[in-house]
């Protein structure tokens, strides 16, 4: 089949189910960027209307500017959790799932039922509390970082131990011929093979962790901990009638992940794809 | 140069004995071909000796020093997959240059070695390509650079050809007999194809279920089989063998006689039957016979045979080519 033998009613199916998914994912974008741009009065309405008047720039500085610079404070705080999260993620979810898949035996066996249970039961927040507080990581970074590589680990390690399952065991043992201790067969031969998925991991993992709400709303109270996503809940106590600044930040804190996701877009389908084909 | 002595070396797989006590003796600079029926124990009994497995019992001496317990990399051994296992992310050249970097050798050192290794292969133009832009042979090549620059004592192979097309695999033994007498290193060649094993080897060891049932040269295993098993293996097409009523009317249990020594007639012989089967090969002619007093015997004759499916002929052992096995 060429590109060409494409029928009409193929092609126009095509072409509405594209226009569709168009409309429905760019008009709620359209409209945060067009609210984002009106007076308090106008925003007040919520049409979904081009802006009378452009104020972009005032709006802008007023969120950023607003409760002293809370909004930088959020970004560096989402942005430190994120990174040291999926940093660990990455890691620890590499390196769980190889040492499962190539050595299936013995209490590896436990732990893989550990990490199944880990996926299905759903976490529950005060026990989780307390074990924070115990450990003195209540109402820290650290703690939150925690938080979220363990409820992240047990997808990571499947992930990568399926994933893995596709690479010859030959190879590990042509390299333990070629003298390499069992650090150097993970971190020479494993994990460079290991890139397809752990581009996915890094797209999926750290736009779900840059987004994430109930989870620093929880684990994170206080004022110097505030993550950008609760930079919202903040705005809408506060102003509750400046809507055109509520969709400033929203749109402000859309940007990220949309960047991310762009950036990474193509190589996320071969990573799904990637362990698709195992026999 | 260094020979591998294995002594009563015994392994088991949970409760399934897989190797059953073997004991071999391979010299130093010989070319020695484990051959064996799939699921025998000849990969398995290769990777104890590369250390990959570990024994259950016995001892291995590689070079006379005893490497029963040693790491595979100090073994002084090099592999080479049937898969080839190369390292997909790694061009050609640090595919070869792996575990020379990885012993942390100077940078020029490396570069000189796997060039040395690189031109006694013909890999010179493939050496920035990655294992996916390579064919099937040239895999095969990089696979043994990666064994020859390590510049081991003994040089391990678990069906290195089989991966390949037939004229392919023709040329690759006809290579790796002439790497073999340049560098006149051990070799222990693990395959299922008697050609191979024929062609190559010094000495053949033939393994079934885990034991060695016979250790020779080609010829000695080709005339004088100890056993009908490997009466039955060695030779192509293979021996005909009897048993039962038809072999004690013989004068023994087994009997065998391999199609190239019956002489073929017309008009008289020791066994009448009916050709059920011919296949003219050009050089020789295979013809299956059906013989009422025996089942089906398989001759071979050289050239062509003018015979036709349906015709009687009569088939006689050539004197002093029986075997008979009690
Ligand atoms: N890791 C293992 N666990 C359990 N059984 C095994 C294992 N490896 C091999 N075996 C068994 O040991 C026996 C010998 O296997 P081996 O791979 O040595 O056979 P082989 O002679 O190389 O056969 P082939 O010609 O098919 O490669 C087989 O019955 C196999 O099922
Ligand atoms: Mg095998």
């Amino acid at each position: 089949m060429t590109r060409n033998s494409l029928s009409v009613r193929q092609r126009n199916t095509g072409l509405i189910a594209t226009a569709a998914a168009a409309v429905i994912f760019i008009t709620p974008f359209l409209y945060i960027f067009f609210m984002a741009m009106k007076t308090k009065k106008e925003a007040a309405l919520f049409l979904f209307s081009w802006p009378r008047e452009w104020h972009f720039w005032s709006n802008l500085t007023e969120v950023i500017m607003a409760r002293n610079y809370m909004l930088l404070l959020a970004y560096m705080n989402s942005t430190l959790i994120t990174v040291g999260a999926v940093t660990l993620l990455i890691l620890f979810g590499a390196m769980v799932g190889y040492i499962l898949q190539r050595r299936p035996s013995g209490w590896n066996r436990l732990i893989y039922a550990g990490v199944l249970v880990g996926l299905m039961v759903p976490p529950a927040v005060v026990p989780t509390i307390w074990v924070l507080q115990g450990l003195h990581l209540f109402k820290t970074l650290q703690g939150m970082v925690l938080i979220q590589v363990a409820y992240g680990l047990a997808f990571s390690v499947l992930l990568y131990r399926s994933f893995i399952a596709t690479i010859p065991r030959d190879l590990d043992e042509a390299a333990i011929i070629d003298g390499a201790k069992p650090l150097q067969i993970f971190v020479k031969v494993i994990l460079p093979l290991l890139r397809p998925v752990t581009v996915t991991l890094i797209v999926v993992q750290s736009i779900a962790i840059f987004n994430d709400f109930t989870n620093p709303l929880y684990y994170l109270p206080g004022k110097e901990n505030v993550t950008v996503q609760l930079t919202l809940f903040n705005f809408q106590s506060q102003f509750q009638s400046q809507f055109n600044l509520l969709f400033m930040n929203i749109l402000l804190v859309t940007i990220p992940p949309l960047i991310v996701f762009v950036f990474f877009n193509r190589q996320i389908v071969a990573g799904m794809t990637a362990g698709a084909v195992k026999g | 140069m260094a020979g591998v002595v294995l002594k009563s070396l015994k392994k088991s797989f949970g409760a399934v004995e897989v190797i059953k006590g073997i004991d071999l003796e391979v010299k130093a600079g010989e070319f020695c071909v484990f051959v064996g029926p799939s699921g025998c124990g000849k990969s398995t009994l290769l990777r104890i000796i590369a250390g990959l497995e570990q024994a259950t019992a016995g001892e291995i001496w590689i070079d006379g020093r005893e490497v029963t317990g040693a790491e595979p990399s100090d073994r002084g051994i090099a592999m080479v997959f049937q898969s080839y296992a190369l390292y997909p992310h790694l061009t050609v050249r640090e595919n070869i240059g792996f575990g020379l970097s990885l012993a942390r050798l100077p940078k020029d050192q490396i570069r000189a070695r796997v060039d040395a290794a690189a031109a006694a292969l013909q890999l010179g133009p493939l050496m920035d390509r990655k294992p996916k832009a390579l064919s099937g042979g040239q895999r095969q090549r990089v696979a043994i650079g990666r064994a020859i620059v390590r510049d081991p004592k003994v040089f391990l192979f678990d069906e290195p050809l089989s991966n390949l097309d037939a004229a392919l695999r023709a040329q690759m033994r006809i290579e790796l007999t002439d790497l073999h007498r340049r560098l006149g290193a051990t070799m222990i060649y693990v395959t299922h194809d008697q050609i191979e094993a024929m062609t190559m080897a010094d000495k053949i060891v033939v393994l079934n279920a885990g034991r060695i049932e016979q250790v020779g040269t080609p010829m000695q295993l080709y005339n004088h089989p100890a056993t009908p098993f490997v009466a039955g293996f060695i030779g192509s097409p293979k021996m005909n063998l009897f048993t039962g009523e038809t072999a004690r009317a013989l004068g023994c249990t087994t009997y065998g006689i391999r199609p190239e020594h019956l002489a073929l007639s017309p008009t008289a012989g020791t066994w009448q039957g009916k050709v059920r089967h011919i296949e003219h090969l050009g050089a020789d002619t295979v013809i299956y016979l059906d013989v009422p007093s025996l089942g089906e015997l398989v001759a071979r004759v050289a050239g062509e045979m003018a015979a036709d499916r349906g015709d009687m002929l009569w088939a006689s052992p050539m004197p002093g080519r029986e075997f008979r096995f009690d």
